[in-house]
């Protein structure tokens, strides 16, 4: 063995000074390229081939080049090659391993870039054969899952996880290999990485990005195993270790996040983190902007969205960078490449961290995800920060609608400070993180939906947006309502920044109307208000905020009118709105009822009183004065909802985001396999 | 004087036994007294080998074996009189039995004597001069002292006096032994006494507990349910295990198995199986596993259908093979090893802990390297058993190796095997738990040498480890400024520890036997204090028979909850009483009043399936059938769905509804982050059980119980301890001469000299919280929760606070009790007052400040409360007092005791300077007449009444702690 060693490496010191010559597994390649059994001179061929060096763009590119007639003269010696690659992942020497898995890589990936047109049977044919297909891969998957659960090594590990990766990230819904992943599951052998401490640190991102895909293929279509497998899992160790693997990408995202705007701000500390941040992060260019990480993002809706149990991970507790659990490895959370994987060398900048340090917050996995949220949002005109904040207000509104978050959402003993990012603007100064009190974590909930709702309203108006956040709004006072809980909250924000969107609607109304069904989200709104109106005895904190309702109707009243005006105008013409116009009329009733109502006893009291302009206190109290002659409509199913279903309706939106995802996973995976120097390194020495 | 308790056995005879004995172990006869044991080590340092067989060998009663003595004759030691010799490094001071033997008789005759006299006096006194003992029982006065039995007579404060006044050793080794004969619970009442005077008083006095310490800690028990009850002698082993009575004798030269018949007991099952169903072979080579298991055999862990029958075999072959006059000596040695393995300590864990940790406590104020700090440490450490492993085996190389010759290869195997358990067992903090109980009897190391160690070290554990892991938490949490990052860190680091829940722990507090399953993390609260952190948890626990035999319960992922439980009624459940706990929602009464309007989420869970909430809305409310609520309107909506006719409702209803929902919850405390354990300790008790155990995912099985505890860092809780001592003891005498004072005296556990747990008292918040929440008097308070002056509810909860507070007035004379502000004052539901923080007792007294002169506190509030100075029920506060005092008065001596004992060797604040001790005699007044003593109440009543430094001190703890 050690002689071979030598002997490989001999020849490649003489290859890198002299180029023609040709190293030995090039040649090797050709052999298999040629139509002869190269194994028919030389015996031990397969033997020696896993023992070189393997050179992966030599053999995609020769893949690449072979053009379809010769692919089929070649067939048998690459059926042969997919064959003892198989073969040499059970191999004790763990040099041939590492071979054969970038082998497999290559083989994987230069027929895919070959074939783009082909359908997957072709890929199939040329690679196993059909008849020994189901077999080999078989035994491949037998065999990845043997080296992903065993004692081996890690490097081994992540490779092997690379190339499932590759496998997954190809073209994920007509890859027909991937059949052969469904039927021969290695959902337990991920699992096993995520509930170990060690294995998690070290490769719980690939494993969860690698879960989120698998789940995600052809999920429309047929029995996805793995959809089911993961709705199922109870064992606590693995979805916390789930959770902490996201919790832990989430945090980073948001620290470079933080750092790039300090960075940006300048100041001392800034540049000395910048200092800092360089020295690990070499390319500079790529942290101006920090790209959102759907992957991660996608992982966690899937284990919200078909795992009951995951809900109560999101609300575990710890430190905000989780030293205490992981002490031993640090975990790669700092994807240099948004979408892709890591390697994991760059994480030297976490360990620092004082566990003890008085400063550290608190923190879970939902308050980090609120926080990436609340940045994701901030700026929704690139498509993949819009497909993020589309997804984390999907996210949301599965948690909302989960009694069990709810119930820790509204859990007074749970009070923490959330300090969301908030987009500095023009009309307001960017708010002083410091001062936010420690709440239940539901009004950071509300809080970042009314900081969306106020910051979103643009030409390109993001409706599909709008209408989730304000779902998300009711299915959280639906919740309320139902258990009575008093929530001490100043809705009033919420109440002004829902009725500035209702003028931000009337204004554009044309504009909107071309693109828009503005009637929905109008509707939804204005149930929001009959919501506080009818039922505000259930839940509201005290009886001054239901006085306060009212005067923020009413002295809104002119938006209210506005609004009755143009859905009477437009529900009385004949023509597509027709039907939607009318249901906003009628949702108006109990608001203008108010308006109608108050106004006059308003405009009397000033009058009687000589008073121009009445103060807050004045109006209240005319306001209280006067209830007992209103009379408001009840109005049916205001505290129902429709539940929130991906399929059909977000079916679309799912195959383009994990179309873009493998995308991008595919390119970090490859930039990486290229670099195993560090791995053969390793090995080396091993044996 | 090993002798002397042997022969002089009446006592010792009365040995408790272990209560769950089913069949006990045949007693060997007791042993004529041996010559004083002249082999025993001179240099201090304990023969390890020589404490191996004595040490494994538990019952007081059996005979042991000194390794010398099973060479060759057989002259049985007690056990106990080498144990404690070998403890305490004692080689010349061994009392002469035989005078030992006649200063007991002597005392047991003067004892006896004086019952028979008849005597007047209310009081016993010993008199040191002659050693005679005059004693005197309160209630046999009409009895007649004829029929009088000495051991009822003679109860366990007297022995306790005796120990500490005596100074003959005979008396001494003599009430030493009498201490058997008391219940567990008698004595350990004075265990803080007991320990105390071990760790500071003469070596005689040591030397006359620690057979009883020694003993408790040590003493054969149970495995439950099987009990297995193990006596030895040299070379007779007798292994008992019931319901079936298995014994297995070895003598030198024939190993016998007899089996009787067995008693079948319905109810049990043998590890999983019927009883019938076990063939008694298995049994037996259980048994024989236990006996000898991995000493000279590993099978245990085989599967036991199939493998133990034929190991059996193997182990008798094995037995016999051996060269029957050369090696069973030594094999016998390892068998008396292994079957420390089944010991059980009487006193139980909680008892070793408990002596441990005052051991640590009483002994930290003495000066390093004493002789006698030696003798508690040693104690300790013995107990703890952490330090004893290293030291020990170079301490007498050659002694251990005399006796065994070389170690054979069982030997190495055997410590080999018990390395590496404990390798894996020190990777988690929490040893594994889920083993078959026998599994965790197991005792693993065979090595003579570290005998005590791995048994003791394995079973005192985890509960080590969850205390400290508590401590730890309270010493971080010190370290942050706000109490909102105390509280946060605290529910994180909770969350952290819930991991490793459930356990073998248990808290130390409580009075059942249970197992710890978890924190409900969130509820946990940090209490105020200004530098330190103290804490407050609530704990779920799951009661068992026997914290240490029975399996600990598996683990219940928190997500299960969900399954367990229909999960959406349990989130209603869980958020309708967070609502209640948040927005201090109505107390039962209140509920059954008015909940006409409101439809009771927590009677309705079971109806409530389905998945959406509209749904349930809708089904929730259709129950309701009341005609103006909230409910109706839904009800109503549906319909409407059916008919379309429009429905109306006033905005006026709504807004009259809101505000009545929200003054119904009068009684609850805001939220305030300055605070935070306002709220906590303001929630009734049965509401806050009942809303976590609806969170709980062990909240369904029956064994469920909350506990709840009050962690303390940083604060010496000896004092607080003797406080506590003297409540009780004060309460029971006024129980016994039914006076009807209330005192509420709180459980402390002292975990060391600055740290320690307290069982919190329920349903109780303090003035200062009552006040700043409230912003009402006392009066108008007592008024808001209780009702108008004449209701019932009303005039209990005042003639309650009168009680309470005629207690703790005298409590507050008698202890000279400081510090008596407002935040140290707890008013319960039902109008007690408690008192807590007894840091300033007796000679102490805060920052030497001279504020707070008068006897006690007694505000004008709580005169008003009383019903002014006129009342009659202020009338009934004096008199109370009175009786209050007479009755203690009556009964000094048992109050003297308890503090004077603690005095001892003691550091404490509260016993600066000398008079400490004559100052508490003289504010009994002994000398006054019951005349003279009501003019004394009054003094004191009105001293403190007009007293402005109450009311100075007061306004001093506003400035300076913010307390009201």
């Amino acid at each position: 063995m050690s002689q071979v060693e030598k002997k490989a490496g001999l020849l490649r010191r003489t290859s890198s000074s002299k180029k023609p010559l040709k190293e030995k597994v090039v040649l090797m390649y050709d052999e298999i390229f040629a139509k002869e059994d190269p194994a028919k001179n030389n015996p031990r061929f397969w033997d020696e081939l896993f023992l070189m060096k393997v050179n992966l763009e030599y053999l995609e590119t020769k893949l690449e080049t072979v053009d379809g007639e010769e692919v089929q003269k070649i067939q048998d010696n690459i059926n042969s090659l997919f064959h003892h690659c198989v073969q040499a992942l059970g191999e004790e020497h763990q040099i041939k391993v590492v071979n054969a898995l970038q082998t497999l890589c290559a083989l994987f990936r230069g027929v895919h870039q070959k074939n783009k047109s082909a359908s997957g049977f072709d890929i199939i044919n040329m690679l196993m054969g059909f008849d020994k297909a189901e077999q080999r891969m078989k035994d491949l998957m037998e065999r990845l899952d043997g080296l992903l659960c065993g004692e081996g090594s890690e490097s081994l590990k992540s490779l092997c996880l690379k190339l499932l990766l590759c496998l997954v990230t190809d073209n994920i819904s007509q890859n027909t290999i991937l059949e052969y992943v469904m039927i021969n599951s290695i959902f337990e052998a991920i699992l096993q990485i995520l509930s170990d401490v060690s294995s998690r640190g070290q490769h719980g991102y690939d494993a969860v990005v690698l879960l989120a895909l698998l789940v995600n293929y052809r999920k429309y279509e047929s029995v996805n195993p793995y959809i089911v497998k993961l709705s199922i899992v109870d064992d606590e160790p693995t979805l916390d270790g789930m959770g902490m693997v996201v919790h832990h990408a989430l945090t980073e995202y948001n620290r470079q996040y933080k750092d790039k705007e300090e960075e940006n701000q300048g100041g001392f500390f800034s540049t000395l983190t910048s200092m800092v941040g360089s020295m690990f992060i070499a390319d500079a260019d790529e942290k101006l902007s920090v790209q959102t990480n759907e992957a991660i993002l996608l992982a966690l809706y899937e284990a919200v969205h078909l795992n009951r149990n995951f809900i109560t991970v999101l609300a575990q507790s710890h430190p905000e960078m989780d030293i205490p659990t992981t002490p031993t490895t640090p975990t790669p959370t700092t994807p240099t490449t948004p979408l892709g994987t890591t390697p994991p060398s760059l994480d030297m900048m976490n360990n620092p961290e004082l566990p003890l340090d008085p400063n550290l917050q608190t923190s879970n996995l939902l308050i980090t995800f609120l926080k990436y949220a609340s940045i994701v949002m901030q700026d929704t005109k690139d498509e993949h920060r819009l497909n993020s904040a589309r997804l984390c207000l999907i996210i949301l509104t599965c948690i909302a609608e989960d009694q069990y978050a709810d119930a820790f959402l509204h859990d007074d003993n749970m009070n923490f400070r959330v300090n969301l990012h908030r987009m500095p603007m023009r009309h307001r100064k960017k708010a002083v993180d410091k001062n936010i009190p420690s709440r239940p974590l539901v009004c950071a909930v509300l809080d970042l939906m009314v900081e969306f709702i106020v910051t979103h309203m643009m030409k390109d108006f993001p409706m599909d947006l709008y209408l989730r956040c304000v779902q998300i709004i009711h299915k959280l006072l639906c919740y309320q309502k139902k258990c009575r809980i008093r929530l001490h909250y100043t809705w009033r924000e919420l109440w002004s920044a829902l009725i500035n969107l209702l003028k931000f609607l009337l204004s554009n109304e044309t504009t909107l109307l071309a693109k828009h069904n503005i009637f929905h989200l109008a509707l939804l709104v204005v149930n929001l208000f009959n919501m506080f109106i009818t039922y505000g005895d259930t839940f509201l904190p005290t009886s001054n905020s239901y006085d306060e309702l009212y005067y923020e109707i009413v002295r809104m009243h002119q938006v209210f009118d506005n609004l009755y005006c143009m859905v009477l105008r437009v529900s009385t013409n004949t023509g597509q709105w027709k039907e939607p116009a009318s249901k906003v009329t009628h949702a108006l009733v109990n608001v203008r009822a108010i308006v109608n109502h108050f106004n006059p006893k308003i405009e009397s009291y000033a009058s009687v009183n000589h008073i121009s302009q009445l103060s807050e206190e004045q109006v209240l109290e005319v306001v209280r004065s006067n209830y007992d002659t209103l009379t408001l409509k009840l109005q049916d199913g205001l505290d129902q909802f429709e539940r929130y279903s991906e399929q059909p309706k977000e079916a679309a939106f799912f195959k383009e985001l994990v179309r873009s995802i493998s995308l991008n996973v595919r390119k970090n995976v490859s930039l990486n396999t290229l670099s195993q120097d560090v791995l053969l390194k390793e090995f080396s020495t091993i044996s | 004087m090993a002798d002397a308790e042997v022969s002089l056995s009446p006592a010792l005879l009365h040995l408790s036994p272990a209560p769950s004995a089913i069949s006990p172990a045949p007693r060997p006869k007791l042993q004529p007294p041996p010559p004083p044991h002249s082999e025993q080590p001179s240099s201090p340092s304990a023969s390890p080998r020589s404490s191996s067989p004595s040490g494994s060998i538990g019952s007081t009663g059996s005979i042991g074996s000194s390794s010398e003595s099973s060479r060759g004759q057989t002259p049985p030691l007690d056990i106990i009189s080498e144990d404690h010799m070998e403890m305490d490094l004692r080689a010349d001071q061994v009392i002469d039995p035989e005078v030992a033997l006649k200063a007991c008789q002597e005392v047991l005759l003067q004892v006896k004597l004086q019952n028979r006299e008849v005597c007047e006096q209310q009081h016993w006194v010993i008199s040191p001069d002659t050693s005679s003992i005059k004693e005197e029982d309160e209630e046999e006065v009409e009895e007649g002292s004829s029929v009088k039995d000495e051991s009822k007579l003679f109860d366990v404060s007297m022995a306790i006096s005796y120990l500490y006044k005596s100074k003959e050793p005979g008396v001494q080794a003599y009430i030493g032994n009498r201490l058997f004969s008391f219940t567990d619970s008698e004595v350990d009442f004075y265990l803080p006494q007991l320990l105390n005077m071990y760790v500071h008083m003469d070596t005689e006095v040591g030397d006359a507990i620690s057979p009883y310490l020694v003993s408790k800690l040590k003493i054969t028990v149970s495995i439950s349910p099987y009990l297995i009850t193990v006596s030895i002698s040299p070379f007779l082993i007798t292994v008992s295990i019931s319901p079936y009575l298995i014994t297995v004798s070895i003598s030198p030269y024939l190993i016998t198995v007899s089996i009787s018949p067995y008693l079948v007991s319905p109810e049990t099952t043998f590890f999983g199986q019927t009883r019938d169903d076990v063939p008694l072979r298995w049994i037996l080579g259980i048994v024989l596993a236990f006996v000898l298991d991995e000493v000279l055999f590993t099978w245990w862990a085989f599967p036991l259908a199939e493998e133990v029958p034929v190991v059996l075999d193997e182990v008798l072959f094995t037995w016999w093979a051996f060269p029957l006059a050369e090696e069973v000596p030594v094999v016998l040695d390892e068998v008396l090893v292994g079957l420390k393995g089944i010991h059980r300590c009487r006193g139980g864990i909680t008892f070793s802990l408990l002596t441990a940790w005052l051991l640590g406590a009483y002994s930290s104020d003495m000066h390093i390297s004493t002789q006698r700090h030696s003798r508690g440490n040693k104690l300790r450490k013995l107990i703890l058993s952490d330090e004893l492993k290293p030291s020990n085996p170079p301490a007498d190389p050659h002694r251990g190796g005399s006796v065994s010759g070389s170690p054979s290869p069982s030997h190495r195997r055997c410590h080999r095997r018990h390395n590496s358990n404990n390798n894996v067992d020190s990777a988690s903090p929490f040893p594994p738990q889920r083993v078959p109980f026998w599994g965790r009897a197991r005792r693993t190391g065979s090595n003579p040498r570290v005998e005590a160690v791995p048994e003791e070290l394995e079973r005192l554990r985890p509960q080590r480890e969850l205390v400290k892991s508590l401590l730890g938490i309270g010493r971080r949490l010190a370290t942050l400024p706000t109490k909102e990052q105390k509280t946060q860190r605290l529910i994180t680091e909770l969350s952290l520890l819930n991991h490793k829940l459930p356990a073998r722990v248990w808290m130390p507090t409580a009075e059942n036997q249970h197992h710890v399953v978890r924190i409900p993390n969130t509820q946990a609260v940090v209490l105020n204090s200004k530098d330190k952190a103290p804490y407050l948890i609530y704990v779920e626990v799951l009661e068992c028979q026997s914290y240490e035999t029975s399996p600990v319960p598996t683990r219940i992922p928190e997500t299960r909850i969900r399954s367990a439980r229909s999960a959406e009624s349990l989130d209603c459940g869980v958020s309708a009483a967070n609502a209640n706990a948040n927005l201090s929602t109505m107390t039962s009464e209140h509920r059954a009043g008015s909940f006409s309007t409101v439809p009771n989420y927590d009677n309705d869970d079971e109806a409530w399936a389905t998945d959406d909430i509209g749904q349930l809305q809708v089904e929730v409310e259709a129950q309701t059938s009341s005609s103006d609520n909230i409910s109706q309107f839904s009800v109503d909506s549906i319909t409407s769905l059916e008919s379309r006719e429009p429905v109306f409702i006033a905005a006026g209803d709504i807004r009259r509804r809101l505000s009545e929902n929200l003054a119904q919850t009068p009684t609850s405390f805001r939220r305030d982050p300055e605070d935070p354990s306002a709220v906590a300790l303001k929630e009734p008790w049965e509401e806050k059980v009942s809303r976590i155990r609806e969170g709980s995912p062990y909240g369904h099985l029956l064994n469920w119980r909350l506990l709840s505890v009050i962690v303390k860092c940083g604060d010496d809780l000896r004092q607080e301890l003797l406080a506590y001592q003297v409540l009780r003891q004060l309460q029971s005498i006024w129980q016994q001469e039914r006076v009807p004072l209330w005192i509420k005296p709180y459980k402390i556990m002292v975990m060391s000299s600055d740290s320690g747990m307290i069982e919190p008292v329920l349903n109780a918040v303090s003035l200062h919280q009552v006040r700043k929440q409230s912003q009402l008097s006392l009066m108008d308070y007592f008024l808001q929760e209780h009702g108008s002056f004449t209701t019932e509810e009303f005039l209990s909860a005042q003639r309650n606070f009168v009680q309470s507070v005629a207690g703790y007035s005298l409590i507050c004379y008698l202890l000279q009790v400081k510090d008596r502000h407002n935040g140290n004052i707890l008013l319960d539901s039902e109008g007690h007052i408690i008192h807590i923080d007894f840091g300033f007792i007796l000679s102490s007294s805060p920052r030497n400040l001279g504020f707070e002169t008068s006897a006690f506190k007694l505000t004008s509030e709580f005169v008003d409360v009383m019903g002014g100075l006129d009342g009659d029920m202020f009338i009934y506060y004096k008199m109370l007092m009175l009786q209050g005092l007479i009755a203690a008065r009556k009964h000094m001596e048992k109050v003297l005791q308890i503090v004077e004992i603690m005095q001892q060797g003691s550091h404490l604040a509260c016993f600066h300077g000398s008079s400490t001790i004559r100052g508490l005699k003289e504010r009994f007044h002994m000398s006054l007449t019951e005349e003279q003593l009501q003019v004394l109440v009054e003094q004191l009543v009105d001293g403190s009444m007009r007293s402005i430094t109450t009311k100075l001190y007061d306004s001093f703890q506003y400035v300076t702690n913010g307390i009201m």
